[in-house]
């Protein structure tokens, strides 16, 4: 749970710029990420991210995991494209006794594709740091995402820390008997476990449900009203998107 | 085709495959590897099939003020059980389910749709995990496959009277092979380049097998144990969302 702290979003200028605009410049830059061919300019969004995180005091374990994950996926699929798409053979191995090709081309690609994760993950891994959940959701409010998903993400995010408490204290005393020794037991514990949870959401619904109502909830949730944009801030989001789009052109 | 040929590399990245499930998440698609093409494609799929769930959401809340809070809270349970390690034996590590199967088997396939995009939304932003411009198609493969294939096959076996337990077994198991076989075919379909669709799908399909065939199985006991637990602890509940009949439920322990 350590990784969505938002303890170090409150500390640094970005955590006070308008959500709004954070997610248009990031929209922004993953576009062009994702249109980009070639591997410079995901690079130098990944390393401007990079940055960003150090100026941001993100811790460099939390920095770590989240991009542990895509790294991971995209190594696979250097490796896919590498030996399974191309024609320019680059070197042969024997495996298993067959001879295998990598090819330069598909090398290039899978690259490429590696690339475009880096500077793509960089991007929203600096939203995410940068932003406040409530703030993110205040934001999607204003751009007429439908209330029904705005609702469910605000009760979902308010609740995964408590079911989330919940679930390690069922996981802790499993954990103590033994509950995970063993493939069959570790599979019986995680049953029980998983149907705890969703025992324990049904029964938190009910009394979240009457708590509400009893504060005059109809089936609406209010969310976060947005102050008018700062001026200032709109035109330091306009003079990056564009500078990034001198970068993303050249 | 050249079968050796195509063996031993596809072992080869199976064996990559292998080496990388301890961190992951189900199968989304990180952030950046689809092409903008495509991952507006599969946003524009799953437009219709969120459209739906909130339109059901909207129907089933109406006169139920629980619901929504019933929504968002199983949302969150999702996502801590799609978080938890559980052990794949033939890899030796752990890896995570997704949840979907016993989402629509409990809730609908169309409010299941609703829970996976907003589990996603927030795996993406706050754990990596999928994001932001692959999230249509990851609703697509997680929610709308997984939740659709989860949900049809648990009734049709509910309807030749398997057991509560085998059908949420078997309906378990294929939820989340159908969000593999998805997610496969939408990885293919996006870093082929020039090169033929089919093959790279199924090399796709084989390189994953050894984490996803054993951990859809996994899948399935624990949405099975977890519909055997509410059977046993709280039968009314599966009354109320038509899982059962009334004279299934059982005594509470």
């Amino acid at each position: 749970m350590h990784l969505f702290s938002e303890e170090f979003k409150t500390a640094h200028m970005l955590a006070g710029t308008d959500a709004r605009l954070k997610l248009l410049v990031a929209s922004g830059l993953l576009v062009m990420v994702l249109t980009y061919h070639g591997f410079l300019f995901p690079l130098f969004v990944g390393m401007a991210s990079l940055l960003l995180c150090v100026w941001m005091r993100v811790p460099l374990k939390l920095f770590v995991l989240r991009f542990s994950e895509p790294a991971l996926v995209a190594l696979i699929l250097i490796v896919i494209k590498m030996f399974f798409a191309g024609h320019d053979e680059l070197f042969s191995v024997s495996l298993f006794g067959v001879s295998i090709s990598a090819y330069k081309d598909g090398l290039i690609d899978g690259l490429m594709i590696a690339s475009r994760i880096v500077g793509a993950v960089s991007v929203i891994t600096v939203l995410g740091f940068a932003t406040p959940f409530t703030d993110v959701i205040a934001a999607l409010s204003w751009f007429r995402v439908p209330k029904g998903l705005i609702e469910i993400l605000m009760f979902a995010y308010r609740y995964i820390f408590m079911l989330f408490e919940d679930a390690m204290v069922i996981y802790n005393a499993q954990k103590n008997r033994l509950g995970y020794s063993n493939i069959r037991r570790g599979l019986s514990s995680f049953g029980i476990l998983a149907g705890s949870l969703t025992l324990k959401a049904f029964e938190h619904s009910q009394n979240t449900a009457v708590a509400m109502a009893q504060r005059g909830y109809d089936g609406n949730m209010p969310v976060l009203k947005h102050r008018p944009f700062k001026p200032s801030e709109v035109i330091v989001s306009i003079f990056l998107i564009v500078i990034m789009g001198l970068a993303w052109k050249i | 085709m050249n079968v050796r040929k195509v063996l031993a590399p596809t072992l080869l990245a199976a064996g990559c495959s292998l080496l990388t499930v301890s961190d992951a998440h189900a199968m989304h698609i990180s952030e950046g590897i689809l092409p903008y093409g495509w991952a507006a494609f599969w946003f524009l799929a799953s437009a219709p099939f969120v459209a739906y769930g909130l339109r059901r959401l909207g129907q089933a809340s109406e006169g139920d003020l629980s619901f929504k809070p019933l929504v968002g809270l199983l949302t969150a349970a999702v996502f801590i059980i799609s978080c938890m390690p559980i052990p794949v034996p033939v890899a030796g590590t752990a890896s995570h389910p997704c949840g979907t199967g016993i989402s629509a088997i409990l809730l609908g396939p169309a409010i299941s749709v609703l829970v996976a995009a907003a589990a996603l939304f927030i795996q993406a932003l706050f754990l990596s995990h999928g994001g932001l411009s692959t999230l249509g198609a990851n609703i697509f493969s997680m929610g709308v496959m997984g939740s659709f294939t989860g949900f049809v096959v648990f009734r049709l076996l509910r309807r030749f009277k398997v057991s509560l337990a085998a059908a949420a077994l078997i309906a378990g198991i294929l939820a989340d092979w159908a969000t593999y076989v998805t997610t496969s075919f939408e990885l293919a379909a996006g870093i082929r380049g020039d090169a033929p669709l089919l093959p790279l799908f199924l090399k796709i399909m084989v390189a994953f097998i050894p984490t996803q065939l054993p951990l859809g199985i996994l899948e399935g006991m624990m949405t099975a144990g977890m519909i055997s637990l509410l059977h046993r602890k709280r039968p009314d509940l599966l009354v109320k969302m038509r899982l059962i009949e009334p004279e299934e439920s059982v005594p509470c322990n």
